[in-house]
C-alpha cells in the first residue's frame, strides 16, 4: 500500500504527456481550435511530424500518421480530412486511429479527445449562426436577434449564453461545466468520429496479450530471489565450504548459479507464455523468434537482479525482504501492473531506468505489435546493459561480502 | 608432506593463528588437539585452501596451497565439521553431485567408488533415501565419504565425531584407521584427548592460535613433571579430604572420581602416609598413566573442555 501510495500520489490528478499524433488537412477554424485545445491540454503531447528514414523531420500524411500509431510512437492519431468541416457542412468528420496497448490509457485518451472536440463545437456552430444573423439583419438588430436566440438556447439546453456571446470564452469553455455536458449531448449526432484500431485488432485475446508479460515478470523475479538465496542455505549447512575445498573457485560458483538461474528464468517465462497460449489464446508463435530474444534478454536482466540481492544481503530473510520491496516497487513503476502514464512525471522518468519497463515494453512490442528484430534491438541492448551493470555491482559486492567465508 | 611455515591468520576481532609452523609427514595420522576456538579449524581451512594466510606459506609436496590453486585442492579430501549435505536429496544424489566437483574422476569410476564407499560405511541399503531421514551418525558417515570420492591421498577431518553416539564413533575410528593403513595421510582435529591418543601418531596441541606442544603421545607426556596421575574414588570420606589431596598437587573433580596431578616433589610414600593418617582406604586410590588432558592443564592452567 505504501509503495503504490508513494508512486501514484504526489503527482497531478490527470495524466500527463500522452503522445498523440495530429494531422490537420482542413482549413476550418473548428479543426484549428480543436488542435489548439489538444495542444494546451497537459494530458497530451501533440505531435504533428515525424522523422523519415533519413532523419529529416516531415509532417504526417494520412499513411504515415497511421504507421506512427501502429509503431507505438503515439497512443492515438487524429486526422482532420480536407472536408472535415466546410461552410456547408452539417457535421464535423474526423478520423481517430488508436492503439489500445493499454486499456486504461486508451479509455483516458478517448475520453479526453472527445471532451476537447465536444467542448468547442457547440460554441463555434452557434457563433457561426450569430454571425450570419448580423450579416443579414445589421449590427443592432442582429445583436438583439442573437441575444434572443441565445436566451432560448440557454433556456432549453441549460447553456451559459455568455459563452456564445463572448468570443474570448470560447476556447476556455470547460467540459466539466453544464455547458459542455449539454453541448456534448446536443452534438452527438453532428460530430462524427470514425475510430479505427490500428494495432492488435486481429488478436484473439487482447487483454491477455497485453497483461501476460507483466505477470510473468513479477512471478519470475520472486522465483529468482528464492533461487539466488540458496547461497545462504549452502553457506549455513557447510555445503559452500565443501564445494570451495573442491577444485572449484568462487567464480565457478557464481557462474554456475547464474547459468542455473538464467535457465530457470527462460523456462519459467516460456512456460508462462505457453500457458497464455493454451488458456487465453495468446499468439506466441507468429513472432516466436523475437519473443525468445526478449525472453532471453529479460532473463539475463532478472537473473542479475537476483544475484545482486544475494550479494547485498547477509541472510536469506534479508534477501527475501529486500527482494519483495524492490520487486513490488520495480513492477509498479515499471508498468507491470498499471500503466505508467498514470504516474507523476518524475516516477515515469524512473520507470524507464528499470529493466521491468523495458522487458514489459519488449513483450508488448513483440506480442501486441508484432514488430521485427530491428525494432526490439534497443530493448535487447538496454536489458543486456542493465544486466551487465548489475552483474559488475554484484561481483564487486560478493568480493566484499562474507557469503564465501 | 604438508609444510606449514610461520603462518598467521587474523580475523577482525581475533588472531586465529599466530606464526604457526609444523610439518605433517606422508602416511601420518596427525592430530590437532585443542579446545574450541583454539585455531584448529582455521588451520584446516588454510591447509585445504579455503582461506588464504595473511602471513607465511603452506605447501603440499612443495606446491603452494591457496584459494586459487584448484589443482592442489583436487588432491585433498576435507571432511567439514558441519554436515555439509543437501537434506532434500538422497544419499546417492549427494554423492554424485559432490563427486562431479572433481573433473578428473570418470563417471564409471565415480559410480563404482560411490557403491564401494556406501558399503564401507553401511549406508548402501539406504542410498536412495533422503538425507533428512538419516540419523546423526548416518549423516556423519555420509559426510565423510562425500569428501573422498576422488580418492585423495591426504584427508583432513574436522571434528568428525561431534554429536555421534559411541557405537558410531568407534565405527568412524575403525574406518579412519583403515584409511591410514591404506596409505592415506590423515589430519584429524578434535578437542577429545582420548580420540587423539587412540588414533594419532603425532599430535600438535594448539591453544589461542599457537602450537604449544608437538610430538608423539609419549613425547608429549614426557613433558609432564610426573609419571602417574592419582585417581581417587569419590565418596563421602574422600569428599571431606579434598584439601588434604590438594596439598599434593592440582585436584580435578570428575563425575565419579578425583584426579590428582602431582606437583614437583611429590612422592607416593608421603601421599600414602597422609592417606593412612586420614583413615582413608588404599583401595580408593589408583595410579594411572597421565593423559594429554593433564599436559594441557600443565601447559595452560586450563582444561581442554573449559
Amino acid at each position: 500500500m505504501f509503495i503504490f501510495g508513494s508512486i501514484f500520489a504526489g503527482g497531478d490528478s490527470v495524466p500527463q504527456g500522452i503522445p498523440i499524433a495530429v494531422l490537420n488537412r482542413s482549413n476550418s477554424d473548428v479543426a484549428k481550435r480543436i488542435v489548439s485545445t489538444l495542444d494546451t491540454m497537459k494530458a497530451f503531447q501533440v505531435v504533428d511530424s515525424m522523422r523519415d528514414d533519413l532523419g529529416k523531420v516531415v509532417p504526417f500524411d494520412t499513411n504515415s500518421i497511421k504507421e506512427y500509431v501502429r509503431k507505438g510512437k503515439a497512443t492515438a492519431g487524429i486526422v482532420f480530412p480536407v472536408d472535415a468541416y466546410t461552410d456547408t457542412s452539417v457535421a464535423l468528420d474526423l478520423k481517430f486511429y488508436y492503439d489500445p496497448k493499454n486499456e486504461i490509457e486508451m479509455q483516458t485518451v478517448d475520453g479526453l479527445v472527445e471532451q476537447a472536440v465536444f467542448s468547442h463545437f457547440p460554441s463555434i456552430i452557434a457563433q457561426s449562426g450569430f454571425q450570419q444573423a448580423r450579416k443579414f439583419l445589421g449590427t443592432d438588430s442582429g445583436q438583439a436577434f442573437n441575444r434572443g436566440i441565445a436566451s432560448l438556447v440557454g433556456k432549453y439546453f441549460k447553456i451559459d449564453t455568455n459563452v456564445f456571446l463572448n468570443p474570448d470564452r470560447w476556447v476556455t469553455a470547460r467540459s466539466d461545466s453544464d455547458t459542455a455536458r449539454a453541448s456534448s449531448n446536443f452534438m452527438n449526432n453532428i460530430v462524427r468520429i470514425d475510430k479505427e484500431q490500428v494495432v492488435g485488432e486481429k488478436l484473439k485475446n487482447q487483454w491477455a496479450t497485453r497483461s501476460i508479460g507483466g505477470w510473468a515478470l513479477t512471478f519470475l523475479l520472486f522465483a529468482l530471489t528464492a533461487s539466488s538465496s540458496s547461497l545462504f542455505d549452502e553457506r549455513k549447512s557447510g555445503v559452500m565450504l565443501r564445494i570451495l575445498t573442491s577444485p572449484v573457485s568462487r567464480v565457478h560458483i557464481l557462474w554456475s548459479k547464474y547459468l542455473f538461474n538464467m535457465s530457470l528464468a527462460i523456462i519459467q517465462l516460456l512456460f508462462m507464455f505457453v500457458v497464455g497460449w493454451l488458456m487465453f489464446q495468446v499468439d506466441i508463435f507468429s513472432n516466436f523468434l523475437n519473443l525468445m530474444l526478449i525472453i532471453l534478454s529479460a532473463s539475463i536482466a532478472c537473473t542479475s537482479f537476483g544475484m545482486l540481492l544475494a550479494a547485498l544481503s547477509k541472510t536469506r530473510q534479508q534477501a527475501n525482504g529486500l527482494g519483495t520491496l524492490l520487486i513490488l516497487t520495480m513492477s509498479a513503476i515499471g508498468g507491470a501492473w498499471f500503466p505508467t502514464f498514470l504516474m507523476p512525471s518524475a516516477i515515469q522518468f524512473f520507470s524507464k531506468l528499470t529493466f521491468v519497463y523495458w522487458a514489459m515494453d519488449g513483450f508488448l512490442q513483440v506480442l501486441w505489435r508484432g514488430v521485427g528484430t530491428m525494432d526490439i534491438l534497443p530493448h535487447i541492448g538496454i536489458l543486456l546493459g542493465i544486466g551487465a551493470v548489475i552483474n559488475v555491482i554484484s561481483v564487486w559486492q560478493f568480493k566484499r561480502g562474507d557469503i564465501f567465508s | 608432506m604438508i609444510a606449514v611455515q610461520q603462518v598467521t591468520k587474523k580475523f577482525p576481532s581475533v588472531v586465529a593463528l599466530d606464526n604457526v609452523t609444523l610439518e605433517i609427514k606422508e602416511r601420518e595420522f596427525f592430530g590437532l588437539l585443542g579446545p574450541n576456538g583454539a585455531g584448529k579449524t582455521t588451520l584446516m581451512s588454510l591447509i585445504v585452501g579455503y582461506l588464504n594466510a595473511d602471513e607465511g606459506t603452506i605447501s603440499i609436496d612443495g606446491k603452494a596451497v591457496s584459494q586459487d590453486n584448484l589443482k592442489i585442492k583436487g588432491e585433498i579430501g576435507f571432511v567439514p565439521q558441519s554436515l555439509a549435505l543437501y537434506d532434500e536429496l538422497s544419499a546417492l544424489d549427494n554423492l554424485e553431485m559432490f563427486g562431479r566437483l572433481h573433473p578428473g574422476v570418470e563417471s564409471k569410476v565415480l559410480h563404482e567408488r560411490i557403491r564401494e564407499r556406501l558399503h564401507a560405511v553401511g549406508l548402501y541399503e539406504r542410498r536412495k533415501d533422503k538425507v533428512k531421514s538419516f540419523s546423526g551418525g548416518m549423516k556423519r558417515r555420509l559426510n565423510m565419504i562425500a569428501s573422498m570420492l576422488h580418492d585423495p591421498n591426504i584427508m583432513l577431518f574436522d571434528e568428525p565425531t561431534v554429536g555421534v553416539d559411541p557405537q558410531s564413533r568407534n565405527a568412524i575410528f575403525d574406518f579412519l584407521e583403515s584409511l591410514n593403513h591404506q596409505g592415506k595421510t590423515i589430519v584429524y582435529t578434535t578437542h577429545y584427548m582420548e580420540e587423539a591418543e587412540r588414533l594419532c601418531n603425532r599430535i600438535a596441541i594448539i591453544d589461542h592460535g599457537n602450537i604449544i606442544a608437538l610430538g608423539t603421545t609419549d613425547e608429549l607426556l614426557d613433558k609432564l613433571p610426573y609419571d602417574e596421575t592419582v585417581v581417587i574414588v569419590k565418596n563421602p570420606s574422600t569428599l571431606e579430604q579434598q584439601n588434604t589431596f590438594s596439598e599434593f598437587g592440582i585436584l580435578l573433580e570428575e563425575d565419579d572420581h578425583f584426579e590428582l596431578k602431582p606437583k614437583n616433589g611429590f612422592t607416593l610414600s608421603k601421599f600414602f602416609t597422609r592417606i593412612e593418617e586420614k583413615g582413608l582406604k588404599y583401595q580408593w586410590i589408583e595410579l594411572h598413566r597421565p593423559t594429554l588432558e593433564a599436559l594441557f592443564l600443565q601447559l595452560t592452567g586450563r582444561r581442554l573442555r573449559d
